[in-house]
């Protein structure tokens, strides 16, 4: 599943850092969601959709995976 | 009591406590080599304070020794205590075909093992899985609910 979440982050020129404190995760974790190595939990994926102001759609596009399915 | 404990602390103290009771045991236990229990103590008290140190670093495995460990870390944590699991029983029943073939009276901790490993995944199942206690909401309706899973 491809998501914006790397995009959204470098156009707010915020750090891998920055944004695991502001979501309160590890920074771990959101390198492995950048890569698309873990997906979030639905909480997780609204809280990410909120803080950069997109919807849950936008932010998490499924539509890759299904056309490769 | 864990509440007032740091986070960080809380895992390694726990370790060097049932560490030190095993030294107690040992000690308890008696024979001739009372000695080891001191080993035993000192190894468990160098093991907290290596976990300790372990725990503040920033890593997958620095979180989940530190109890801080966010949604991913914990799934991370649950993955590899479920392999440890499938590893104990594999060993378990490695261990009693081994006993059985070769002496047959030592097979039963092996057996006991397999017996509690294989009631924990029981256990595990009837907690966490969904059962059969809650019905289908369209179950009133005449028909089964169904799923846009195809297998």
């Amino acid at each position: 599943m491809r998501n914006q979440v790397r995009e959204q982050r470098t156009q707010r020129e915020m750090s891998q850092a920055d944004l695991a404190a502001a979501l309160g995760v590890s920074r771990q974790t959101v390198i492995s969601i950048e890569s698309g190595r873990y997906l979030p939990s639905l909480p997780l994926a609204f809280r990410i959709a909120r803080f950069f102001d997109l919807a849950v759609d936008k932010m998490f596009d499924p539509e890759e995976e299904e056309a490769g399915a | 009591m864990m509440m007032f404990i740091r986070p960080r602390l809380r895992k390694p103290l726990l370790r060097g406590m049932a560490g030190l009771v095993l030294a107690g045991a040992w000690a308890i236990g008696g024979g001739p080599a009372q000695w080891l229990a001191i080993v035993i103590a000192i190894v468990a008290v160098g093991y907290a304070v290596g976990w300790y140190v372990w725990a503040g670093e920033d890593s997958d495995e620095g979180a989940l020794l530190g109890s801080r460990a966010d949604e991913r870390q914990k799934l991370v944590g649950q993955k590899a205590r479920a392999l440890a699991g499938v590893v104990a029983m594999a060993a378990a029943y490695t261990g009693l075909v081994i006993t059985l073939a070769v002496k047959r009276a030592d097979a039963w901790p092996f057996a006991a093992l397999l017996l509690v490993t294989g009631f924990g995944y029981l256990f595990g199942l009837s907690q966490y899985g969904s059962g059969e206690s809650d019905p289908a909401d369209d179950a009133d309706a005449g028909h089964q609910a169904r799923s846009s899973v195809t297998y």
